[in-house]
């Protein structure tokens, strides 16, 4: 009975955006993301694509079409770094899977929840960043666990704001 | 019956992908002799490839931001200031709003033409070719400190070219991303190395950026004379960096926490990394001088050439003369016969002036044998008489036995003119 309630709610409650939103939103969110951390410095606690990925993820509610976009998400993030390309691209692969299976099940809607759902997500996306670098791939990689909970945080304060910002370019009947 | 595939498709799918990626990741890895992973710092085709599309889709909305100078500090006041004038008064938001923006992009263009100005001028100065950039944007990652300049191969950029700024290192050209883009690798990233050496104790180190995006020099035995403040310069010895460059100031030193007697020397960067706007790329190492050093140069080497050709038209004509010239040693002709044989003394020897009227004191007109006298005054007479020189005829050795050769004396000094008589002949 779950997952047919699940399926029944995937299937009434799928929200859907304009093409130019799929291809835009994403771009302005790496664009911004390579941007802004050269005008704010240090200051730059967020990641913009994870967000994005989130959020699309959450609202379409599948789970493929969440992997697919937290995978581009990813990979083009790590196109920009020096590092290996594929660190990240898993990282919002597993984030971009685990939000829309979720999304299925609660209340995209409610504030609160997103905020939570931001923050774990961050948090998750960092670990498997942290793992994939040193366990998986064993490079010499440093990390400081408070630069995560910073962008955990940042990351749900910008979605608090640009959630209902994206929720108004949603397709309404 | 609902097949494998629809059932678990989402996780398939999953699988896939993330099966994909973690090849692609294992193809990039490599294991170096020490058996230690590391990233191969040189990007393969499809990986280089993939930076490039990134790049692409990156850079003109970047660059477009850049060049309509709407940053985003500026984004943020005019939406403050509307929203708070707003509230006030409709006209009168126009006008401040206007005038701020005005204000703002005046100070904007007023201080990029003072820093540039101070860039040229360091850029005319400085002694490498340069070529001034701007930095546009960044990796958007606080663990990856690499960001873009708008300046590529068509403008000499290379690749481990130098990018620094007046105020000291910046970092180095990672990749070159076509005519007009370049990736730089800050000095601040943790893969990032320089050769550096303190001003004044001159401790040499490795320069590096550690996980909080400092920096830091490593390889370093404890010294208790490196103290806070002190000067830290580009060393030279990394082929990437000219030596000399300003790198920052100690900031303070700490234990190495995987080496004991090691200590970390942390670092506060003179170049302002987290906000870089124009920078300067050292495409090359070649001395470049002015217009007035190039002559300057070009008239000593003249000189130079001039100098060398007399040389060797000197050493041209005694070659020809020493040709031409008899040889010095005739084998024929006895010694004394040879055509260079020189029988003078080097030496000039003083004479003493002749005795107007010679009495028992003047050299040579000694008195009679007096056997105590003589054996004194011998060896003076002996060395007297060479020198006097006046009569030399009329010196008569055989009648002088009182004069004999003490033990342990020298022997008299023969006078040169008798040297080219025949021995015993008084000619």
């Amino acid at each position: 009975m779950p997952l047919l309630g699940a399926d029944l709610r995937r299937n009434t409650e799928i929200r859907r955006y304009p093409i130019l939103a799929y291809a835009l939103v994403p771009l302005a969110a790496l664009v911004l993301q390579a941007w802004l951390p050269r005008v704010l410095g240090s200051w730059a606690w967020f990641d913009l694509p994870l967000v994005v990925t989130v959020y699309f993820a959450l609202d379409r509610r599948s789970p493929i079409q969440g992997t697919l976009m937290g995978a581009a998400m990813g990979l083009f993030e790590d196109a920009l770094s020096h590092h290996a390309i594929g660190v990240n691209g898993i990282a919002k692969t597993v984030v971009g899977f685990l939000a829309a299976s979720i999304g299925v099940r609660i209340d995209v809607e409610n504030h609160t929840i997103r905020l939570v759902m931001n923050f774990l997500l961050t948090l998750l996306s960092s670990g498997i960043v942290v793992f994939v670098s040193r366990f998986l791939l064993g490079l010499d990689y440093e990390w400081q666990w408070y630069t995560a909970i910073f962008s955990a945080i940042g990351n749900s304060l910008i979605a608090l704001v640009l959630f209902p910002l994206l929720d108004r370019l949603e397709i309404r009947d | 019956m609902e097949s494998f595939f629809d059932r678990y498709r989402n996780l398939i799918v999953l699988l896939a992908i993330l099966l994909v990626q973690i090849m692609g990741l294992a193809v990039q890895v490599r294991r170096t002799s020490e058996g230690r992973s590391t990233l191969d710092p040189r990007d393969s085709s499809g990986v280089r490839l993939i930076r490039l599309w990134a790049n692409a889709l990156v850079s003109p909305p970047e660059r477009i931001i850049h060049s309509t100078g709407l940053g985003a500090g500026h984004l943020w006041q005019n939406y403050l200031d509307l929203r708070h004038v707003r509230q006030q008064n409709q006209e009168l938001q126009k006008t401040i709003d206007r005038l701020r923006l005005e204000q703002a992009s005046l100070l904007e263009d007023a201080r990029q033409g003072q820093r540039l100005q101070a860039l040229n001028k360091f850029q005319e100065k400085y002694i490498y070719k340069t070529v001034a950039a701007q930095a546009i944007g960044s990796s958007g990652s606080e663990l990856s400190h690499v960001f873009y300049i708008d300046k590529g191969s068509d403008d000499g950029v290379a690749r481990d070219n130098a990018v620094i700024t007046p105020d000291g290192i910046v970092g180095k050209v990672r990749e070159v991303l076509g005519g007009h883009s370049a990736q730089v690798l800050a000095v601040n990233d943790q893969t990032s190395g320089a050769g550096v050496i303190l001003e004044t104790t001159r401790i040499r180190g490795i320069l590096r950026g550690n996980a909080f995006g400092q920096l830091e020099i490593v390889d370093i035995l404890a010294d208790k004379r490196i103290q806070k403040g002190e000067v830290v310069l580009t060393a030279g010895g990394d082929q990437i960096f000219p030596r000399g460059l300003p790198v920052g100031t100690v900031d303070k030193v700490v234990p190495d926490p995987e080496r004991d007697s090691f200590i970390v020397v942390m670092i506060t960067p003179a170049a302002h990394l987290d906000r870089l706007d124009e920078v300067l790329v050292v495409t090359s190492t070649e001395p470049r001088f002015s217009t007035e050093q190039q002559q300057d140069i070009a008239t000593s080497e003249e000189v130079k050439g001039s100098e060398a050709a007399a040389i060797k038209e000197q050493q041209k004509a005694s070659q020809i003369m020493a040709e031409r010239l008899p040889g010095l040693i005739d084998p024929k002709l006895p010694p004394d016969q040879q055509p260079l044989y020189d029988n003078s003394n080097p030496i000039p020897v003083a004479h003493p002036p002749q005795a107007l009227h010679p009495d028992r004191f003047t050299p040579g007109n000694a008195p009679g044998p007096v056997p105590d006298a003589a054996s004194e005054t011998a060896p003076d007479a002996n060395a007297a008489q060479p020198d006097s020189g006046a009569k030399p005829t009329e010196q008569k050795p055989a009648s002088k036995p009182s004069t004999p050769k003490q033990p342990g004396q020298s022997a008299p000094r023969v006078q040169p003119q008798s040297q080219k008589n025949p021995p015993g002949g008084t000619n």
